[in-house]
């Protein structure tokens, strides 16, 4: 009976929970929020895609060889591992804000699963365009000391 | 004798959070025979840690196995991997592992009272005992940065530091806490309505549970004294910080709803005795090597004893990885129990076993 | 971990030996692949010994069938109908179908050969 009673006085009370839109839940100085990443302290070494677990860091590169970043916010879990593994401190590094929804227009997963898959492709390309020269400038060389040394036996 | 009757409970029911399935026969309204099938959210895990992730990934993927018991699976499979690598891990990040672990029992057993008082048909209760649970999340937020997946422990120790501010926010709201969970304990215990469907409901006796291998408060209600805490102190040095066996003799949903109160007043000593004597030391213990041989890992959840067994093979990927979850050795223990009971009482029933299918399918 | 091996033939009297109910606390079966053999696991602790853990274990060939041990542990055929369907191995009265749909591929943690 005591308890019926109880529980009826919670009608007189103020609600415990928080009016979300209008006020704002209980977030942490340290909430584990979005990662963040400065280009000009990276020096790439890629350690941040090695370890993430879900895979959502992921490096392109162009044929000049320069490497761009890539984060996927719903794909993250925001665990904190790429910042753990970052040997460069501050080059990626973990903000407090919580990750906005996607939106539609966004593609986030599909779109995602094409670029992950471009990136590595790209990697792939510059990585044997890299092999190619170097094979032709190998050859050029090869080339080039085996004249020399024909020119040297037909100069003696 | 009336007639049998087969009735189907689950895979979905207002009354179940987790798609189980239970399929009673009743002779009018007594069970006399109960069929469980527990396996509707079978994912893989297993496979997914031995394959596709590297073992120092492995510690995030575990976590959702459970999203109630996280803490305990990446603890789990933490020190099982350490095992495996032969390193020992710092104090501090023992003591503080110990520290999430316990904040979690008290979210989880407050949760599974909560639905035991739901669906035993006393909403106001379970209103009431979720509003007061609602600080131990806030406080798993502020130690571990989220809510649910804490993503603490990582391999060789843990992944962020307790601030003072923090730990000292802690006490001060567990101080807060002792007299809600007093007030808790005077209606669980000596509620007369609530005391029509817990008491007697779902009873099992100390020679079953020995039997049918029970682990958890299930069985430390039916009066078998097993508890990993009591055990290992090798890995996590419970005893140091004020462990203390909790057991009761009736075995029914009542002495359950005992076991978990009586265990939050435990878990409250612990945790002001961890951040009371928290000692100075590295956070993380770092290593090259690769994981290689066997090991067997145990550890008390908040549902029970967690086994984790790990093979390696001195590559980035494991060997085997098995997750044996409690409510797993429930599962014969749960069928059982029902016998003898009304129809009525079995969603309560239910509740108090706490199970936990994700954890059990994987 | 103490690690006693057993065979298919001495598997029932060597653990209806060591199998006391008030004494031991089984947890679970488990199999590794160990190269195109299986080692098939059985997990035991000590309500009195509180850290030994003594584990059975005898290596077998997948279609070998495994004698059952539901006689002697009442609870163990949850973790023998979960080996059936996810390790696919056989066991003694124990049908397909618990863990996974019957019509399922079964073994699906056995390595891809």
């Amino acid at each position: 009976m005591k308890t019926f009673f109880k529980a009826l006085g919670n009608v007189f009370k103020k609600p415990v929970t928080t009016k979300y839109p209008f006020e704002q839940t209980f977030i942490p100085d340290d909430y584990r929020g979005l990662i963040g990443f400065d280009e000009n302290l990276c020096i790439w070494c890629r350690r941040c895609e090695m370890v993430c677990p879900p895979g959502a860091i992921v490096f392109s590169q162009d044929m000049e060889g320069k490497q761009t970043y890539h984060f996927n916010r719903a794909v993250c879990i925001y665990c904190g591992e790429c910042v753990r593994a970052c040997p460069k401190e501050g080059a990626i590094f973990q903000t407090a804000e919580p990750a906005p929804c996607a939106l539609k227009a966004e593609n986030i997963n599909n779109g995602w699963n094409k670029l992950f898959d471009e990136a590595l492709a790209s990697r792939e390309a510059y990585a044997a365009e890299k092999k190619r020269k170097a094979a032709e400038k190998a050859a050029a060389d090869k080339a080039a000391a085996a004249k020399k040394e024909e020119e040297n036996k037909t100069g003696n | 004798m009336g007639r049998q009757y087969e009735i189907p409970i689950g895979a979905q029911h207002i009354s179940l959070l987790e798609p189980l399935h239970f399929k009673f026969t009743t002779e009018n309204e007594k069970i006399v025979a109960t069929e469980a099938n527990v396996y509707y959210v079978h994912r893989g895990i297993e496979q997914a840690c031995c394959s596709k992730f590297k073992f120092r990934q492995v510690s995030f993927v575990v976590g959702r196995v459970c999203g109630l018991c996280s803490i305990s699976h990446t603890t789990a499979y933490s020190q099982v991997a350490e095992k495996l690598l032969k390193i020992e891990i710092p104090l501090r990040a023992k003591y503080l592992r110990m520290l999430v672990i316990e904040l979690d029992r008290i979210h989880s057993h407050l949760l599974c009272l909560s639905h035991v008082a739901e669906n035993s048909g006393f909403e106001a209760l379970f209103m009431k005992t979720m509003q007061y649970r609602e600080f131990s999340m806030e406080l798993l937020e502020a130690v571990c940065g989220n809510r649910i997946q804490y993503d603490f422990s990582i391999v060789g120790g843990v992944a962020r530091d307790l601030k003072p501010q923090v730990a000292q926010s802690i006490l001060e709201r567990l101080k807060k806490f002792i007299p809600q969970l007093d007030e808790l304990m005077d209606i669980y215990k000596n509620n007369w309505t609530l005391s029509l469907k817990n008491k007697g409901a779902g009873a099992i006796t100390k020679e079953d549970a020995m039997r049918l291998n029970v682990v958890g408060p299930f069985a430390r209600a039916a009066g078998l004294a097993i508890d990993v805490r009591n055990e290992t102190e090798d890995l996590l040095p419970w005893k140091q910080v004020g462990f203390e066996m909790i057991t009761e003799t009736s075995g029914d949903v009542y002495a359950r709803n005992m076991v978990r109160l009586r265990e939050l007043y435990v878990s409250i000593r612990i945790i002001e005795n961890i951040i009371n004597g928290l000692p100075e030391s590295a956070l993380i213990t770092e290593t090259k090597a690769f994981p290689d041989g066997e090991a067997t890992v145990r550890l008390e959840a908040p549902r029970g004893e967690l086994f984790y067994y790990a093979k390696g093979n001195k590559t980035q990927i494991l060997e085997r990885l098995k997750i044996k979850a409690p409510t797993f050795s429930n599962v014969a223990a749960m069928a059982e129990a029902f016998t003898g009971n009304e129809y009525g009482s079995a969603p309560a029933i239910i509740a108090s076993y706490d199970p936990c299918l994700s954890c059990t399918a994987r | 971990m103490n690690k006693v091996m057993t065979s298919i033939e001495n598997l029932k009297k060597d653990i209806g030996d060591f199998y006391k109910p008030e004494l031991h606390h089984f947890m679970v079966m488990n199999a590794v692949e160990v190269g195109d053999q299986i080692e098939v696991q059985w997990f035991f602790s000590d309500y009195a010994h509180p850290c030994d853990t003594t584990c059975f274990y005898t290596l077998v060939r997948p279609e070998t069938e495994i004698p059952s041990i539901k006689d002697i542990v009442a609870s163990a055929w949850v973790a023998e109908a979960e080996l059936v369907d996810l390790m696919n191995i056989k066991v003694e009265n124990t049908q397909k179908g618990f863990v996974l749909e019957p019509d399922f591929e079964s073994g699906p943690l056995r390595k891809k050969k």
